[in-house]
């Protein structure tokens, strides 16, 4: 009888073990994951790197005025001083043909992208800190629940041309680029630019759609050298598994 | 005799008295200095080659589920920028897209543009509407073998022009507008002259509003000397 309860209590410990580990570690699956580049025009500084030296004392310039050597009745033949319009050569070569064939996405009815770009097509920031209100909205949506996670894609970690530099950094050096979701918290974080992994952007339930703006507050360095930069993102929408 | 001298007599006062006259009829004399301008009338040419290295063709797609390939239509030095099938939300980088090259005497160099003759052309099927902007879409960056569909480039823009035959197939005609494309057109400038070669490659940043559809474009490079 004594075994018998032991055996009995052993089985619930055992079970109720399982049951706590299998919601710990809920089998999770990457559903779709989607980059989103940011142009990005820093402008040169507004502090000049010199100073224009007063111009010296030369001998006088023959030409400072204009002296008519010749004339038909009153007028200049060619106005002196006056721009002179000449015809400019130019070339068009035949056009160059474009083309691509435009398909479904087949992962749009789970995650999206909807961009608002800026009108030039690219940001133009100075030095210091800049705020991007509602820089790009993300659309999420699946029949289990889910989490969407971010991560600074072009790191070390990644690879690829120019990685691990302005805006997304590379660990251990904090992104220059951070995120925020006003419709959650206003509170901004730095890109993840530890490689793939990333953080929790925010979560859903089964069957809940939720689109969201994203916030972008970038913080160029004195240390930046002007010219133009890309900072890509990847979201991942991670669905448990059922 | 004496009648010939009295005659040679009467020419010479003839020419003493009426040489200073012509002699003061002239405007007086003087002098000074003149900056002349003048600029040699220069020349310039320019081809395009679409795909113009081994190895052009898109690239990218990431997390599209697709690799793409290029289309039937791309053919090495020559053809169409046939990106092939691309799936809506994905970026894409097109290798070796064009080169272009310019031969010119203008020791000031030169400038070239670079625009969509349209936006792009939706058919197969139409979409509604049948055009989608060019703007923020399909961009330009000199080729480099380490760009990428993410790599920083520089958007094309619709021609303020008039487009040349069906959706700009002859080019673009800018008398117009001013005779020149528009300023933020430019792609590619030489403070020199000589015989020079640019490549570029092409970038389709596919925003999630785009309708499934085959799209068509023409992109017209127009060299100007300085």
């Amino acid at each position: 009888m004594r075994y018998r309860n032991l055996f009995g209590l052993l089985a619930l410990a055992t079970l109720a073990i399982l049951t706590v580990v299998s919601q710990a570690d809920a089998l999770t699956g990457l559903k779709a994951y989607k980059e989103v580049v940011i142009s990005i025009q820093v402008t040169p500084s507004p502090v000049p790197v010199g100073w224009l030296a007063p111009k010296k004392a030369t001998l006088p310039d023959p030409f400072v005025r204009n002296v008519q050597i010749a004339s038909s009745g009153s007028a200049w033949d060619v106005a002196p001083g006056a721009p002179v319009m000449i015809a400019q050569s130019s070339a068009q070569p035949t056009p160059v043909p474009v083309q691509f064939v435009a398909k479904p996405d087949p992962n749009a009815a789970f995650l999206r992208v909807i961009p608002h770009p800026p009108g030039a097509g690219f940001y133009s920031v100075p030095y210091g800190t800049t705020v991007i209100h509602c820089a790009f909205e993300i659309f999420t949506y699946y029949t289990n629940s889910y989490k969407l996670q971010d991560w600074g894609y072009g790191t070390t970690k990644t690879g690829g041309a120019n990685s691990g530099t302005f805006p997304i950094e590379n660990y251990p050096t904090v992104s220059d680029l951070s995120w925020a979701v006003p419709d959650f918290s206003p509170t901004f974080t730095p890109y993840w630019n530890q490689g793939p992994g990333g953080e929790t952007t925010w979560v859903g339930a089964v069957k809940q759609s939720q689109q969201h703006c994203i916030d972008l507050t970038l913080v160029v360095p004195n240390s930046q050298p002007a010219g133009s930069f890309t900072a890509t993102i990847q979201y991942n929408l991670y669905v448990t598994l059922p | 005799m004496r009648r010939y001298a009295a005659v040679l007599a009467a020419a010479a006062l003839i020419m003493t008295t009426a040489t200073p006259q012509i002699v003061h009829a002239g405007p007086a004399i003087s002098s000074g200095s003149a900056q002349l301008n003048y600029k040699i009338l220069p020349t310039v040419k320019a081809q395009v080659i679409p795909n113009y290295l081994s190895g052009f063709g898109p690239t990218g797609g990431l997390g599209s589920g697709a690799t793409p390939t290029p289309g039937p239509s791309a053919v090495l030095n020559g053809g169409t920028v046939d990106f092939g099938n691309v799936v809506v939300g994905y970026q894409y980088l097109y290798k070796y897209a064009a080169q272009v090259k310019v031969q010119t005497n203008d020791t000031a160099g030169f400038v070239v543009y670079g625009e969509g003759a349209t936006d792009l052309n939706g058919s197969n099927p139409v979409p509604l509407p049948a055009t989608y902007p060019i703007f923020s879409t399909l961009f330009w960056l000199p080729s480099s073998a380490t760009n990428s569909p993410f790599s920083p480039a520089t958007s094309f823009n619709k021609t303020n022009g008039n487009p040349i035959g069906l959706n700009g197939v002859n080019g673009i005609d800018y008398s117009g507008v001013g005779g020149v494309p528009q300023a933020m057109s430019a792609v590619w400038s030489s403070p020199v002259a000589g015989n020079l070669v640019q490549g570029f490659d092409y970038e389709l940043r596919l925003s999630g509003t785009i309708p499934p559809s085959q799209f068509n474009v023409y992109i017209v490079y127009t060299v100007i000397g300085n």
